[in-house]
């Protein structure tokens, strides 16, 4: 996929969420990360790319296409993606097999019988069909998080957008989520993910981009930024965050 | 601690019963000085019944339709809406039943007092109502919304599927308070000559100065019509529960 925005802003009160961010990346983009220190801008930019809410200025243009500004044009748009978040945004007040098969019936207008179907095929693929017909809060984290997942899989989503996917998620929930995605990634699903664990970045990313305070900082090929690190805000980040 | 408090409760309320009961049933009553007044007691129960179902139905609607008001992106329903639920709700019902009777409904040459009533009562009572709904939709997190926005539901599908089934649950023991209060709140409408349950008590009353005897069976009237109201509200809540 192609991703390009062009001073790229969105302005929250007195706060520049997201402050004039050029972008450019080819074709042969699959997966994007993004990385920085907390409050730099990293969920902003996602939910930007993802349409969850319009630039304040500034353009996105995704595959070519430039994002739509008008509410309905952008919700057409969210329909094509999946999204998940960091803390689990479930339903509370359905099973997981409802979360997953009820967007499919009232977004993506499919017999229910099928999305039951496609339901069973997801949590099937993601090891979830013992937790189908339980309810958010009988499950762990990492099984939420999974669940999630399997929703925002579920209507093959052009772009899958993962925004701190595991940052509530203890290390060994976090190790199963990180799993998940990674076999999706090689799959070749494309996704924009926001993340601190540095070391599935660069494994399972193509590009890495870093925001911080709203801009982005430096951008490059995941090796390439890891290892010889452009700014010297970058590598203090790095060094601070892998010394341990 | 937690013993002694137990047991500390049940004296202190076990007595108060205790004493209460004593003391009522151990009056002398002359039950045959309204006991040709039973029929009266039996039509106005059945007035405050009805009377109570049909407002009941009413104040929810209009308690449905004001809390759309209060939550409607424009200012002016927001306003009106907000203006209507302030006044009512700050205002003596008797005079709200007055005015609404002599003034209003006359203007318009509607002349049932049931009409009248049931309308006034309604409105009184959805006052009320929508600070509870409004209350129970605000308690959802912010991240369900977000959550409902990603996967591309549109506001209405957000309302249908996400919040209100989650608020129902929030506001049932509140609604199921406030609607004891319509039943008892109705024996005000013998300021415009509704024949309910306590005007047929106070003329009772009037024509025998058995005042204990009149009134008392009241007590277990109003008591019959909101116990049945607290035992479905829990069974409601059971129903709705999702959590534990």
């Amino acid at each position: 996929m192609s991703i390009e925005t062009v001073q790229l802003t969105r302005v929250y009160g007195s706060t520049r969420a997201v402050d004039g961010v050029d972008l450019s990346l080819s074709d042969e983009l699959r997966v994007l990360a993004l990385i920085g220190p907390s409050g730099g801008g990293k969920s902003t930019f996602l939910r930007l790319i993802g349409g969850l809410e319009p630039p304040t200025s500034g353009s996105v243009r995704i595959d070519g296409e430039e994002l739509p500004v008008s509410e309905e044009g952008l919700l057409a748009f969210r329909k094509k993606n999946g999204f998940l978040f960091q803390s689990f945004n479930l339903f509370p007040h359905m099973d997981a097999r409802e979360n997953i098969v009820l967007p499919l019936v009232e977004v993506h207008s499919w017999e229910r019988a099928e999305a039951t179907r496609r339901a069973e095929e997801v949590a099937e693929r993601f090891g979830l069909v013992e937790h189908l017909g339980k309810l958010p809060h009988q499950l762990s984290g990492g099984q939420q998080q999974r669940i999630a997942l399997a929703r925002a899989m579920a209507h093959e989503p052009e772009l899958l957008l993962l925004d701190e996917p595991t940052s509530a998620l203890d290390p060994e929930m976090k190790a199963e989520v990180l799993d998940l995605i990674g076999d999706l990634c090689q799959e070749g699903q494309r996704i924009v993910l926001s993340t601190h664990e540095m070391g599935f970045a660069r494994e399972a990313s193509d590009h890495i981009g870093f925001l911080s305070d709203g801009r982005l900082i430096e951008s490059g090929p995941a090796s390439s930024l890891f290892d010889a690190p452009e700014t010297e805000q970058v590598r203090g980040f790095l060094n601070k965050v892998m010394k341990w | 601690m937690k013993l002694f408090l137990s047991v500390f409760v049940s004296v202190v309320l076990g007595t108060t019963f205790a004493f209460i009961f004593w003391v009522v049933v151990s009056h002398e009553y002359q039950w045959e000085a309204i006991a040709p007044y039973w029929k009266n007691f039996v039509s106005g129960w059945g007035m405050t019944l009805a009377i109570s179902a049909g407002a009941l139905v009413l104040s929810i609607v209009a308690g449905v339709v004001l809390t759309m008001g209060q939550l409607s992106p424009h200012r002016i329903p927001r306003w009106l809406s907000r203006a209507f639920v302030e006044l009512i709700r700050g205002t003596p019902l008797l005079t709200q039943i007055l005015i609404g009777y002599y003034l209003i409904a006359d203007s318009i040459g509607w002349d049932s007092r049931f009409g009248v009533g049931l309308v006034i009562l309604s409105c009184f009572s959805g006052a009320y109502l929508t600070e509870i709904f409004r209350g129970g939709v605000e308690s959802i997190p912010r991240s369900q919304w977000i959550s409902a926005r990603a996967i591309g539901f549109t506001e209405a599908q957000t309302y249908r599927f996400v919040i209100i089934p989650q608020a129902i649950r929030r506001v049932l023991p509140a609604s199921a308070g406030q609607f004891a209060n319509l039943i008892k709140d109705s024996s005000l409408l013998f300021v415009i000559s509704v024949h309910e349950f306590t005007m047929q008590a106070r003329e009772a009353n009037a024509n025998t100065y058995a005042t204990f005897e009149a009134y008392l069976p009241l007590v277990l009237g109003y008591f019959l019509l909101t116990f049945p109201i607290s035992l479905w509200s829990r069974h409601l809540e059971k129903r709705f529960a999702y959590e534990h």
